[in-house]
């Protein structure tokens, strides 16, 4: 007789079957994400159930992320592919397509009756051996500025090759290394601003220093504004209600109702009046600012921006340096942002407002364009992907080569290794390089060439000692990475292959997979 | 080690993708990139009869019922509800176009339809989507440079050109047989905004004030300012006044609110007599404040919170003989206080004279059944415009206003590049056979990327003539061969239905009308080609 030894609902896999499940759902993963990778892949169009918003996207992080998944398995990968795109930004697919790589090999070597734990060790050596490898090829360009700028816009370029940009990469590798040396070392990106507005090509995005802010100008006021303080402020401007619940006024006449009224104006004069006080030519506020405070504000000669929203007011006092002020009493407390210059500019059919020589001088906004909604979100994202890998690298100088070039070094110096090794951890450790020898392999499936037979030229190629070769996906050959101008960094380089053998290790360990009752919902 | 590598992971591929076989399936790419094409195709054909002078229109039943027709491309595609994926991307193609060039709405999207056509088509020879869309991005690219040098640049002073462009954009509305009265009026009301220095011009400083009455002939560039709204008569006030000093209010002329909840307690009957005479009192202060400033025509803003103006207070305002608009919306404001070089007042107290707007005169007249509030003489006039449009019907008047704005687009479009080509087919014609020919001097798959891309480019003059009636086979090669003998201008003569050299008829669009459809399109069609997979999301 059976006894129920879980609550009812859960379920336990146990062995053989927790590891199928967790093979079975790394490797869909990894198929799902190979097609988009390198610089011939393929976009995935994701639609929202709820919403039937659409996304067209080859961003590894943001297909996964959106996907629903119902695996375990599937669901580490999705983590270190979040992971990869919070440390380094890109790459995530590339992490990703390892990983099930990895998972690959393993399951293969478990069908030869390989215990688990000896794979994992044999996956150490050889991730150990790859890093080493991966290290020792790194250059680093930092002492000479003309040349790093090179590596940075090389570096870009490869970025940005893989993803919707890649038409426009020059130029857009030129902006994004341009709107990173602004930021001056610093990796914080929140100082580049991205807009997007639809209309124009792709080219017709540019970089703009200072902030652009998605607003209107309030009426009557200047269009134009030179060397402007500005108070920056998040308070409700309708009326300071006292906020009691309940609370009522009771009159006997309509005289005094209307002395109440005027009482409310008063009281708003008032604050008004705090406000100029600030000694400021411009005042944005979060919130709406009514008819009267607009015009005794612009009486005063300050410009008014009302209905900034949180993002536009952080923002702004960020790259402004002031404060988000919601009391107005004491004037000498309050910090004010500065900026030289605050006009109205015209971006397709939208009146936008411009702050240019903004105190935080590294700030910047970069303008996309595009035919189409999806196509600037796509923009964005590869640019995003872009920046950040450029501001890592400014950080963590070294950079290696891309086009597979790396990934077969790393292979080759697996194999060296896994020569010396004694025991079953040696086909472990060959399984790892042929994992590694995948990427390549998938990079010139998805452009359409032949990747048995360019791949296998690309390895003797490394033999031979060309330490620079790797696949010239414009051309369907092997080429010189290094005359080409592939490039890509090493933190990231490390980061994928580091953060993958790291899943696969944790997913190949797994035995049993116990899942608890779900949680009962009340019925509806 | 490294050859034992090799072979092993080759044989073990076959066994692996035996088990991940669902995964692995290489039919689904295709299949999703077919999909995309018919659903995109799908909304092209929707809109193609419509392209052309003789294009037909678009009756359209909103959700709610009403009608509209129309034979614009973006509005059409802006109401079809698509949901496929890829009909909504041809959906954003066209407000893009509308935004950038605000013309040609329907060729983009047309030619977006052609082209992945031809994408098709290759695809089905087994080329690479991502080596189409790289050949399509590079085709477009010299598209833009041949349109380039067949254009001619234009002198923005020079009206009669941009009369020609936005007569030829008029010529494909509903409007068509009123192109000879609007396209003046489009072209006036940019050229006054205009200044030699400019190289955009913000349409919202331009106002298209529409009325139900009179014939699309009545419409006009009004001169002064022309308001939506009209004048209270129910009280009597005037209607025309000289000399006017206008107000724009943005408080309210009605029993005092304050902000925080009140109620008044009566506790006799005398004092119901002493709220009604203090409210009046109250009235009459603030209506007595307005006749000091010597305010004669008063502009009052909508409020959502109270009555923006009462009887009371209209009573007074008669009495003290001020004419008075109300419902004025908030976002007019900044028109009509840039417009009438007024500042809007919010307050009684700060209600002076320094504030108002002079004119000299403002006047509600009535012109077949149609009332218009019209200021003219205005003396601190800002640079706007104002255009009454009129139209028997609602359906028709719309229609209009639509027509006029793809008009007014077009000379904004002259104004940001000041340059203009041939219509009727003849630039798509020309750039078709460069691009061929130059095809010819490529090798591989890009010179039959290139091919296709010229190919697909004829779709606009097939279009023409098959909305015309006319045999587009016939016109087509007719077409090609006489540009073949160097005559660049010919093109398709609707009207006569044959070719002709079009530039005598005055067919001429501006030349970001063209790149900008070459250019959108493309882009869309290679962000489709590349498209593999369809993921269904949270």
């Amino acid at each position: 007789m059976s006894m129920n030894i879980f609550g009812a609902e859960a379920t336990e896999e146990k062995a053989e079957n927790a590891r199928l499940s967790s093979f079975v759902g790394a490797l869909a993963i990894g198929d799902l994400v190979k097609s988009t990778l390198g610089p011939k892949g393929m976009n995935k169009i994701l639609q929202s159930a709820s919403s039937g918003d659409i996304n067209v996207t080859n961003d590894g992080a943001t297909i996964l992320k959106a996907i629903q998944l119902d695996n375990a398995a599937a669901k580490i990968l999705v983590n270190i592919s979040k992971v990869q795109d919070d440390e380094v930004g890109d790459g995530t697919t590339s992490v990703c397509v390892l990983s099930a790589e990895l998972l690959r090999e393993a399951e293969k070597l478990i069908a030869q009756k390989i215990h688990p734990q000896t794979i994992v060790e044999g996956y150490r050596i050889a991730s150990a051996a790859a890093l080493r490898a991966l290290e020792k090829t790194a250059v680093d360009n930092s002492a000479d500025p003309a040349r790093f700028r090179q590596d940075l816009v090389n570096i870009a370029r490869t970025t940005l090759s893989s993803k919707v940009l890649s038409q426009d990469k020059e130029y857009f590798a030129n902006l994004a290394v341009d709107a990173v040396l602004r930021l001056k070392g610093s990796t914080d990106l929140e100082h580049i601003q991205i807009i997007k507005k639809v209309g124009g090509k792709l080219t017709d995005s540019y970089l703009d220093e200072g902030f652009i802010l998605d607003k209107s100008i309030g009426v009557n006021c200047p269009k134009r504004l030179e060397n402007v303080k500005i108070l920056i402020a998040n308070t409700s401007m309708d009326t300071d209600k006292i906020k009691v619940f309940g609370a009522r006024v009771k009159v006997d006449s309509t005289g005094k109702l209307a002395e109440l009224e005027r009482a409310e104006r008063e009281k708003m004069k008032s604050k008004v009046d705090a406000i100029a006080s600030h000694g400021i030519n411009c005042f944005v506020n979060r919130q709406l600012i009514y008819n009267y405070p607009e015009s005794l504000l612009s009486e005063k000669g300050i410009l008014t921006i009302e209905h900034a929203d949180f993002e536009g007011v952080e923002r702004l006092s960020l790259v402004t340096g002031g404060e988000i002020a919601s009391t107005f009493d004491r004037p000498d407390l309050v910090k004010l942002g500065r900026c030289d210059l605050i006009e109205e500019i015209m971006i397709g059919e939208d009146k936008l407002i411009k702050f240019s020589g903004v105190a935080a001088g590294e700030a910047c906004t970069v303008v996309l364009r595009g035919s189409t909604t999806q196509m600037i979100d796509e923009a964005e994202r590869s640019l995003h992907d872009a920046l950040s890998v450029l501001s890592q690298t400014v950080k963590e100088t070294r950079t290696v080569l891309g086009g597979g070039c790396a990934e077969m070094l790393m292979s080759c110096a697996v194999e060296e290794e896994a020569r010396k090794v004694t025991g079953k951890k040696a086909i472990a450790a060959e399984g790892f390089g042929r994992a590694l020898r995948q990427i390549p392999i998938i990079l010139a499936d998805n452009a359409g060439y032949d990747s048995s037979e360019l791949v296998s030229r690309l390895r003797a190629a490394h033999y031979e000692g060309r330490s620079d070769a790797g696949l010239d996906m414009n051309e369907g050959k092997i080429g010189s990475m290094k005359e080409l101008g592939v490039t890509e960094s090493y933190k990231l380089k490390r980061q994928v292959v580091t953060s993958a053998t790291e899943a696969a290790e944790m997913i190949i360990r797994v035995d049993d997979i116990l899942r608890a009752t779900p949680r009962r919902r009340e019925a509806v | 080690m490294a050859s034992v590598a090799a072979p092993a992971s080759s044989a073990a591929a076959p066994l692996l993708s035996g088990s991940n076989k669902a995964f692995n399936d290489k039919g689904k790419p295709m299949e999703v990139r077919l999909s995309n094409m018919v659903a995109a195709k799908a909304i092209s054909d929707a809109v193609r009869t419509s392209l052309g002078p003789r294009g037909m229109d678009k009756m359209i039943q909103t959700p709610k019922g009403e009608l509209i027709i129309t034979n614009d491309g973006a509005t059409i595609l802006k109401s079809i509800q698509a949901l496929h994926p890829a009909a909504k991307m041809l959906v954003d193609l066209s407000a893009a176009q509308d935004v950038e060039a605000g013309d040609g709405t329907t060729s983009v999207v047309v030619l977006a339809g052609s082209l992945l056509g031809a994408a098709e088509k290759m695809l089905a020879k087994g080329m690479h989507p991502t080596i189409i869309a790289e050949s399509f991005l590079k085709a477009s690219q010299k598209a833009v440079e041949y349109l380039t040098e067949v254009s001619m640049p234009i002198d923005i002073r020079d009206n009669s050109a941009l009369l020609r462009a936005a007569t030829t954009s008029l010529n494909s509305k509903i409007v068509s047989q009123y192109s000879s009265t609007l396209a003046p009026i489009a072209v006036n009301a940019v050229t006054r905004l205009v200044t030699p220095t400019s190289s955009n011009v913000d349409l919202r400083d331009i106002r298209i004030v529409k009325k139900v009455g009179g014939t699309i002939e009545d419409t006009e560039l009004a001169d002064g300012v022309v308001l939506n709204q009209n004048v209270i008569v129910s009280h009597g006030g005037p209607t025309r006044i000289e000399k006017a000093k206008i107000g724009i209010v943005q408080f309210q002329l009605s029993a005092p609110k304050p902000d925080m909840d009140n109620t008044v307690i009566i506790n006799d009957y005398r004092q119901m007599d002493k709220v009604l005479k203090e409210g009046r009192q109250y009235l009459l202060n603030i209506c007595k404040k307005i006749k000091a400033a010597k305010c004669n025509v008063l502009l009052i803003q909508k409020s959502i919170l109270r009555d923006a103006v009462d009887d009371t207070s209209l009573t007074f305002l008669k009495k003290l003989g001020i004419l008075v608009v109300k419902d004025v919306e908030r976002d007019e404001i900044d028109f009509l206080s840039k417009s009438l070089g007024c500042k809007p007042v919010a307050d009684i107290e700060a209600f002076t004279e320094d504030k108002l707007g002079y004119a000299d005169l403002v006047e509600e007249s009535s012109n077949s059944g149609v009332k218009v509030v019209r200021v003219t003489g205005v003396k601190n006039p800002g640079r706007t415009v104002s255009i009454l449009a009129t139209g028997s019907n609602s359906l028709v008047l719309e229609e209009c206003e639509r027509s006029l704005h793809d008009a007014l687009c077009v000379v904004r479009c002259l104004v940001k590049k000041r340059a203009l080509i041939a219509g009727g087919g003849a630039p798509e014609i020309h750039v078709s056979r460069l691009l061929s020919q130059y095809a010819q001097s490529l090798k591989g798959m890009e010179a039959y990327c290139f091919q296709a891309y010229a190919d697909a480019l004829e779709v606009i003059p097939t279009t023409l003539a098959e909305n015309a009636g006319l045999n587009p086979i016939a016109i087509v090669t007719e077409l090609r061969n006489k540009h073949a003998l160097g005559e660049r201008y010919a093109g398709i003569n609707v009207r006569k239905g044959l070719i002709s050299n079009i530039l005598e008829e005055d067919v001429v669009q501006p030349l970001l009308v063209s790149t900008s459809a070459v250019e959108l399109s493309t882009e869309t069609v290679c962000l489709l080609l590349k498209i593999d997979d369809y993921v269904q999301a949270r």
